[in-house]
């Protein structure tokens, strides 16, 4: 199990868009991802509760992988979050 | 890549949905609104419905988002109208319509299959907003 501390450096946080694209990634490894942020703790595969979650852009974001592929999983979120979700 | 029907008794709805649906899927998911009937009134069409499972279908199956009651019917009728080999891998999502599209077209996204991708839909369900 691996776990980083991230910032969301893009404006909106994860609203829609950002959103999808981190579960989208998340959805792509066997690896459970978890994500914590705003005070809650969701499955970073459903794309609703990481919705529901509220992360604000410059709010911090910690990312969990734990499985057989959490280190390119976590590589490809870490490069997703740094890059602001490609939007900006 | 698993398509997705969006059934609702009015065309503005069907055709919201699809677009927040579209804005979180990758642009290969086929995602069809199916909205109201002739001259712009609300109520669901069994032939249109018909009709945006056969657009939807790419091969790998549809996932049917429907609003309220009759919904249902009429997409039971359009299923009945295909042949069993076009109906086999549609499947409904007893899902609310506004988070199950958007969950069934990430998943969908992602490349699941049918049934994965309505069972995310059906995930919604449960889902408190507060």
């Amino acid at each position: 199990m691996i776990q980083e501390n991230m910032v969301l450096t893009n404006e909106l946080g994860l609203h829609a868009r950002p959103a999808s694209a981190l579960t989208k990634i998340a959805l792509k490894y066997k690896s459970n991802v978890t994500l914590q942020g705003n005070g809650k703790t969701v499955d970073a595969k459903s794309i609703i509760m990481v919705m529901t979650m509220g992360v604000k852009g410059g709010c911090p974001l910690v990312v969990i992988a734990d499985g057989p592929d959490e280190l390119e999983c976590m590589a490809a979120i870490q490069d997703l979050v740094e890059n602001k979700f490609y939007e900006e | 890549m698993v398509g997705i029907v969006v059934i609702s008794h009015s065309g503005k709805v069907a055709e919201g949905v699809k677009a927040m649906a579209d804005q979180m899927a990758d642009k290969s998911v086929r995602i069809i609104a199916c909205g109201g009937i002739e001259n712009g009134e609300l109520g669901t069409d069994a032939i249109k419905i018909m009709e945006a499972l056969i657009r939807a279908d790419s091969g790998d199956g549809v996932v049917v988002l429907v609003d309220l009651g009759s919904a249902v019917l009429s997409t039971y009728t359009a299923l009945e109208l295909l042949d069993e080999k076009e109906r086999r891998l549609i499947k409904i999502a007893d899902a609310p319509l506004v988070e199950g599209a958007v969950c069934a077209a990430v998943q969908a996204s992602a490349g699941f299959s049918v049934d994965e991708v309505a069972a995310a839909a059906e995930s919604a369900r449960s889902m408190l907003k507060l």
